[in-house]
């Protein structure tokens, strides 16, 4: 009995000791585990080469020789990936030249590419780590109209930074350290329309997913098509991604449309297949603003005969296509090559804020974006000038899908955005 | 086997307590030592996934009701702030504490409403179907918020017009100020849930997890005991969730969705089902490294998170502390 407690207290004693020992354990862990992280990241910034230069005031290199941070925000996986890559990719190629001949003013450009994941959670995160972390002098991207609008509100409300958007979109958005790079509504729909009715007809149906971009895109559209003698006999928004499209096969055989002007991007295919199976297709002919290159050879067959306008198509016939799609190419990997929109104007985008920053004399968000507007550049696609209200005017090629292949329609050039913003 | 949990011997209830304090010893002192105002904002947003996860933890760990959409609480709460700061109608719109306050009571509303129809009677739900009906509601409220028009912003969502602090005192919307507020209030979850868990209610929960015929022959009201903890995790939810979205200045329909609903499952899988401690751990962990490696490994970051997820799953399938736990305690 005696015995029995003696040993079970020391069993006590024992299990005791080694409990203190373990939490001291874990105390540690917590303790060195902070360490470490504070060590990563307070060390990252100063274990820049560039970083120590600043600190030393008799240094050799002038502080304006830091490179410029350019912080992309591009989509790389989900369903926005086409597009996120080629936005990611022709930034970097146009960074790329400019480093090549010496950088801006002198001064080497760094990209810091971010996967936004075609989330606007994610894109919220990645914005605020370009600028607080990174502290980049600009911000590209994204994609989407939702993670615009995301990106909007952290790097030109909250952050103070210039953000570049260069998708095409629905418009509307109006800030002096916001340029939009992309092709607008009016752009696209301008010059599409006249053909479209000239081809089939004055009825025109609207078919869109619904959200903003087609809405307010059709919105744009409708005096255009009033001004053209045209008639919308119908109107109709199904789900980004819809499973049924009963209601469209319904409303193209009520109504008897002579086109379809479409705005529906994310099942483009599976629409299009629900007016084949209807024995529909061959009816009604069809105008897009949205189905570049990578997006076409999936749905060729089914797209054959449609019209799309949009900035670049790999058969668009200004001097610039063919050497930028092959440094593209050369860049990426052969048989690549960007998307209709975001990859020109990424492009366009990188030597526009050259000119501005050598303009200005500095990366001053606010000097920058003073600058930009009245700028133009001789890009892939033809001459680009920035508007004003701080959108892109620009060349817009149209094309039709013959053959399986896209064949060159036509071309216009200086395309107003016609996006009222007085800033 | 020992029960997962609170319920441990004396030494894992003291290791327990140890891990707790280093824990919280480390989150206070980070940001004193750490100069990156980034990181520190980012562990602030990571703090109120830890409260939602937590709040995973409270039905599923110790409850055993598995939802695929609990994430219709923690950005139903994010919607009903937008709703309440942004739009100018009747009464509208309401100061940010206030509309705080609303999200978690209409949530908890809610909350209350489908645990009624789905925990009593005759019909009531167990297991699988219980997470067919949270799957299916989590389908619908992201179709809702997408079909919203101008009052929810349809796909875009609502950007947040308001920020977290006090006008013109202290803000705490960003940097130490909102770690601040987010670690007080995953404290206050964590203290509160653990609480509950010790109460009558927790005990009776947890012994419906394991038999919940038994605890009902016995003569507890299971289905009042469920919609207690179910309505409690929805309210803390919903808070986190409405403070999260605050900060992010956006809501927008894939808060109240599957995808987001499943991460969470996720994030208490890898930190450990019933522990309250590891979905904490792994709330932050899992964010933490996908937000690190999606940028520094571009293309292959994706399954880097994959294959580690599978090891940790098929190496510790009770998750990082369900593992410590069982060490311990045999």
């Amino acid at each position: 009995m005696n015995n029995h407690g003696i040993l079970s207290g020391r069993a006590d004693r024992q299990r005791t000791r080694r409990d203190v020992a373990r939490g001291t354990g874990y105390g540690g862990l917590g303790i060195a585990l902070v360490l470490v992280l504070a060590a990563c990241t307070t060390g990252a910034p100063t274990g820049a080469p560039t970083g120590a230069s600043t600190g030393t005031p008799i240094s050799s290199t002038p502080v304006s020789s830091e490179p410029i941070k350019i912080g992309i925000l591009a989509d790389l996986i989900g369903p926005f990936t086409t597009y996120g890559t080629s936005l990611a990719n022709s930034a970097q190629l146009a960074v790329k030249e400019i480093n090549a001949k010496g950088g801006i003013a002198g001064r080497q450009i760094t990209v810091i590419v971010e996967d936004t994941q075609t989330d606007v959670s994610a894109t919220v995160d990645k914005a605020r780590k370009l600028i607080q972390s990174d502290k980049v002098d600009l911000v590209m991207g994204p994609i989407g109209s939702d993670a615009n609008d995301a990106a909007y509100k952290t790097v030109v409300e909250e952050g103070g930074k210039l953000l570049f958007y260069t998708e095409t979109f629905e418009g509307g958005k109006c800030n002096e350290l916001y340029f939009s790079f992309g092709a607008v509504p009016a752009q696209q729909i301008r010059p599409l329309i006249p053909v479209l009715q000239q081809k089939y007809g004055p009825k025109v149906m609207l078919f869109g997913a619904d959200y903003v971009w087609p809405r307010r895109s059709f919105e744009i559209a409708k005096p255009i098509i009033a001004e053209n003698s045209g008639i919308v006999v119908a109107e109709l928004y199904l789900p980004l991604i819809a499973e049924d499209f009963s209601e469209l096969v319904k409303t193209v055989r009520d109504k008897q449309p002579d086109y379809i002007f479409s705005l529906y991007p994310a099942v483009w295919g599976a629409a299009l297949k629900a007016l084949d199976d209807a024995g529909l297709l061959d009816t009604v002919g069809i105008g897009t603003i949205f189905l570049g290159d990578p997006d076409f050879g999936g749905v060729a067959a089914l797209a054959e005969g449609s019209y799309t306008a949009l900035p670049l198509f790999t058969v668009a016939d200004a001097p610039g296509v063919k050497p930028f799609l092959d440094a593209y190419a050369a860049e990426f990997g052969a048989g690549k090559i960007p998307s209709g929109g975001e990859g020109v104007g990424a492009y366009d985008a990188v030597y526009l804020y050259k000119s501005a920053v050598e303009k200005a004399g500095s990366v001053d968000p606010k000097a920058v974006a003073a600058a930009l507007p009245g700028l133009s550049f001789e890009g892939p696609t033809g001459s680009v000038t920035i508007t004003p209200s701080h959108y892109l005017q620009q060349t817009i090629n149209l094309v039709q899908a013959l053959n399986g292949k896209y064949v060159l329609a036509n071309s216009f050039p200086n395309m107003d955005p016609e996006e009222a913003c007085s800033l | 086997m020992p029960l997962m949990g609170l319920a441990g011997s004396d030494a894992t209830h003291r290791s327990r307590r140890r891990i707790e304090a280093s824990l919280l010893l480390a989150l206070i002192v980070f940001p004193l030592v750490s100069g990156d105002t980034f990181l520190i904002d980012r562990l602030g947003r990571y703090f109120l996934l830890a409260a939602f996860a937590v709040s995973v933890d409270l039905i599923w760990g110790y409850g055993g009701m598995f939802t695929f959409g609990h994430a219709v609480f923690f950005g139903g709460g994010g919607y009903i702030v937008g709703l309440l700061t942004t739009h100018e109608a009747a009464f509208l719109p309401v100061p940010l504490w206030a509309a705080i306050i609303g999200a978690v009571v209409a949530v908890s509303l809610f909350a209350f409403a489908l645990s009624y129809f789905v925990f009593s009677g005759r019909a009531a739900l167990r297991g699988v179907e219980f997470a067919v009906v949270t799957l299916a509601v989590a389908v619908a409220a992201e179709r809702l918020m997408n079909a919203g028009g101008s009052v929810t912003g349809g796909r875009n969502g609502i950007l947040m017009s308001s920020s977290l602090g006090v006008p013109g005192v202290i803000s705490l919307q960003q940097g130490y100020g909102f770690y601040a507020l987010a670690g007080l209030l995953l404290l206050a979850t964590y203290v509160g849930v653990q609480w509950f868990l010790r109460s009558r209610s927790g005990l009776i929960l947890r012994g419906i997890r394991d038999n919940a015929d038994r605890i009902d022959l016995l003569g507890y009201d299971v289905p009042a005991i469920k919609r207690r903890a179910f309505v409690l995790s929805a309210a803390i939810a919903a808070l986190a969730g409405a403070v999260f979205y605050v900060h992010e200045g956006i809501v927008s329909p894939s808060a109240v969705g599957v995808g987001a609903s499943t991460l969470v499952l996720l994030w208490v899988v890898l930190g450990g089902r019933g522990t309250l401690i590891g979905p904490i751990v792994g709330a932050i962990l899992l964010p933490y490294l996908t937000a690190t490696l999606s940028g520094s490994l571009l293309d292959i970051w994706l399954v880097v998170i994959g294959v580690i997820l599978v090891a940790v799953i098929l190496v510790l399938p009770s998750g990082i502390f369900g593992f410590l736990n069982r060490e311990r305690g045999t």
